[in-house]
């Protein structure tokens, strides 16, 4: 009954594309995708872990919850879809395509989070990326055309390596578990019996490179950001609310299990990868001169950060800011839909010219949310990397760790720089066009939908919740 | 047996660098997968394991035959350039093929006496994927980097059938399903949309 709850709104927004001329079709798409949401808030009710699928899928406290705020951002992401033709140039019939490809999203994803099997996991990887390939090719132009492509090539590239990886460390398991060996709680308990930890180690470190290309790590750093900025607008809130988060639930199964095995190596791995990224990002940031660009490569830098303090030990440090990012950025993806100015996401003037009391409303949500999202207080953002940073001192030594600390707070203080100076261009330069802009009614609903998630991250009883999941 | 079909599977993957045109290309991928689907048969009659012989067999018939020929049919439909032209000049595949090889083979060394009896297959996997990244990266051809993708997709198999005896059939069936919804979006991806 579980399972039927959680996949039918899928079938049944796959089933209604096909009927594109049919009005109950029509209206039956955001329905259905709203469908998800309430699918996954009764998962709430079981008792954790609930197994279903003969222990195939598990709900527990972290996947639910992950689930659970990636379909927030589907319900907004539903929402800006409403007033999507009113914005571009799109087809009734690539509405219609987008709705298909959707509901495979959401079966692929539903399955990767719940998956409690690494080859099930990677099914369900597999099959949220390819989906949204179609969903990137809906904008027509030869440059998405070739993003499309490109996305196709790299997504399937990272994700061969993720199970090139799984398939190493199923070898590396077999002999202990035999064909349970894919299965992440009995590998959790077998983990540090394993004959030979090299292979594991082997495996980890190529999966773990496939994930992190999936999140746009180094050496694969632009692949991302050019996606995201060819793209339509919600495709980008996707990529970073939903199928971000469902990479780094990979990364957090994965990595729990490297470290247990050898935690020195996991930690340095990991570390040096992240710290690299984050470097590289805060420069690639200082010539963003948009603000898809900058927002997606804002994205790129939070999960290094998540990456991080997960391994060094600030597990609930890194709930919390992938918890707050998931809410955030597709809200400002979303926000760049109004922002857009004459088929140009420029920087210069982007909050300027809303004189409508929504409009007005809209500029502050937005502004708040960009200066949250470079950790300004009270932002969740600003509490996670401080927590973050305290428990890299509880974890190691001094000096090490005021190394780390240094290392990690020369890029992001680049980055809050730069975050104030786009703000101040975007509040106070005037805009390309003199035309009033607008915003419509569930563009304004996505954005405080996503804004009071954000808000409700502050309250005690959400802490002590992210607190019970590590 | 194995051996000699592992030595098939590899001298096609070589072919495919010093192949020039896309429908060629397309047929050294079956001949790959159908070596493939040959080595997962053989592993399954010595060990009697039914999944394997399954896949086996699925592995014969999609990749090695229906595959191929929807891509032939795909790329000729949709007008796809017939000719391959590679970035880098051919000669430096001389030596760039035999050095993977070897690298493959001297990484994985320390792990083939863990790996047991077709620990060797595991070099030939990690050579597969190097080969097939660098096959992808020598062409700006799309079709090109279709095969690519397909034969590192076939590498991933040669491990799991080699290093494991075998994946859950589950898992086996979700990856082919998942091949043929990459090839029906590969369709998509080039179908021109027609705007009124």
């Amino acid at each position: 009954m579980t399972l039927l709850w959680l996949f039918l709104p899928a079938a049944l927004m796959f089933t209604a594309s096909f009927f594109h001329r049919a009005i109950w079709a029509r209206r039956l798409l955001p329905v259905s995708n709203l469908l998800v949401f309430v699918g996954v808030v009764q998962l709430f009710v079981h008792h954790k872990p609930f197994a279903l699928w003969d222990g195939l899928l598990v709900a527990d406290p972290l996947n639910t919850w992950l689930l659970l705020i990636s379909s927030v951002v589907g319900v907004a992401v539903t929402l800006a879809l409403t007033t999507l033709p009113r914005r571009v140039r799109i087809l009734q019939q690539e509405i219609d395509r987008f709705y298909r490809f959707f509901a495979l999203f959401w079966a692929g994803l539903i399955l990767a989070m719940l998956a409690n099997h690494m080859g099930l996991f990677w099914i369900g990887l597999e099959l949220a990326t390819l989906s949204t390939v179609y969903m990137i090719r809906t904008r027509d132009s030869v440059t998405t055309r070739r993003a499309a492509w490109n996305y196709m090539i790299v997504g399937t590239v990272a994700i061969s390596l993720v199970f090139f990886g799984i398939i190493l460390i199923y070898a590396s398991a077999k002999p202990v578990l035999g064909d349970d060996a894919m299965h992440f709680d009995l590998l959790a308990h077998a983990v540090e019996t394993i004959p030979s930890p090299l292979l594991f180690e082997l495996g980890f470190a190529i999966t773990l490179f496939g994930l992190l290309i999936k999140m746009g790590f180094v050496p694969t750093l632009l692949w991302l950001p050019n996606i995201e900025r060819a793209a339509h607008y919600p495709v980008a809130a996707l990529f970073a609310g939903i199928l971000e988060t469902a990479v780094m639930l990979g990364f957090f199964r994965f990595s729990d299990l490297a470290l247990a095995v050898n935690a020195t190596h996991t930690q340095w791995l990991v570390g040096v990868l992240a710290l690299t990224t984050l470097t590289a990002v805060a420069a690639l940031m200082w010539r963003a001169k948009d603000l898809m660009r900058l927002f997606a490569l804002s994205g790129i830098e939070h999960m290094a950060l998540v990456a991080f303090f997960w391994v060094t030990g600030g597990k609930f440090a890194a709930l919390l800011h992938l918890t707050a990012h998931t809410f955030m950025k597709p809200a400002l993806f979303l926000a760049t839909g109004v922002m857009e100015q004459q088929g140009a996401y420029r920087l210069q003037g982007a909050l300027a010219g809303f004189t409508t009391p929504s409009g007005r409303l809209f500029v502050v949500i937005t502004g708040a949310l960009m200066l949250g999202l470079i950790a300004l207080p009270p932002s969740p953002m600003f509490f996670s990397e401080l927590i973050g940073l305290s428990a890299l001192f509880q974890g190691l030594l001094p000096l090490s760790a005021t190394m780390l600390a240094m290392a990690l707070l020369l890029p992001l203080s680049a980055v809050f720089y730069r975050f104030v100076q786009v703000w101040q261009l975007m509040r106070h330069d005037n805009p390309s066009t003199d035309i009033p802009k607008r915003v419509e009614t569930p563009e304004l609903a996505a954005t405080l939908l996503l804004a009071a998630s954000t808000a409700l991250l502050l309250t005690p009883s959400v802490w002590r919740y992210l607190e019970s999941l590590t | 047996m194995i051996d000699f079909l592992i030595g098939l599977y590899l001298a096609s993957i070589v072919s495919l660098f010093f192949t020039a045109t896309l429908a060629r290309a397309f047929r050294w991928y079956g001949l790959n997968a159908i070596t493939l689907g040959l080595i997962a048969l053989t592993v399954g009659l010595v060990q009697q394991d039914t999944a394997l012989l399954i896949s086996g067999a699925l592995t014969l018939v999609m990749k090695g035959v229906i595959i191929p020929a929807v891509l032939i049919r795909t790329a000729r439909t949709f007008g796809l350039k017939p000719y391959l032209k590679p970035v880098l000049p051919l000669q430096h595949n001389m030596w760039l093929i035999p050095a993977i090889l070897v690298g493959s083979w001297l990484l994985t060394e320390p792990l083939q006496a863990e790996l047991g009896t077709h620990g060797h297959a595991v070099a030939i996997s990690i050579a597969t994927v190097l080969l097939s990244l660098t096959y992808m990266t020598q062409h700006r051809h799309v079709g090109a980097k279709i095969v690519g993708f397909l034969m590192l997709e076939n590498g991933l198999f040669l491990l799991g059938t080699a290093a494991t005896e075998g994946m859950p059939m589950l898992v086996e069936l979700g990856v082919l399903f998942d091949l043929m919804l990459a090839v029906i979006i590969i369709n998509l991806l080039l179908r021109p949309e027609v705007r009124p």
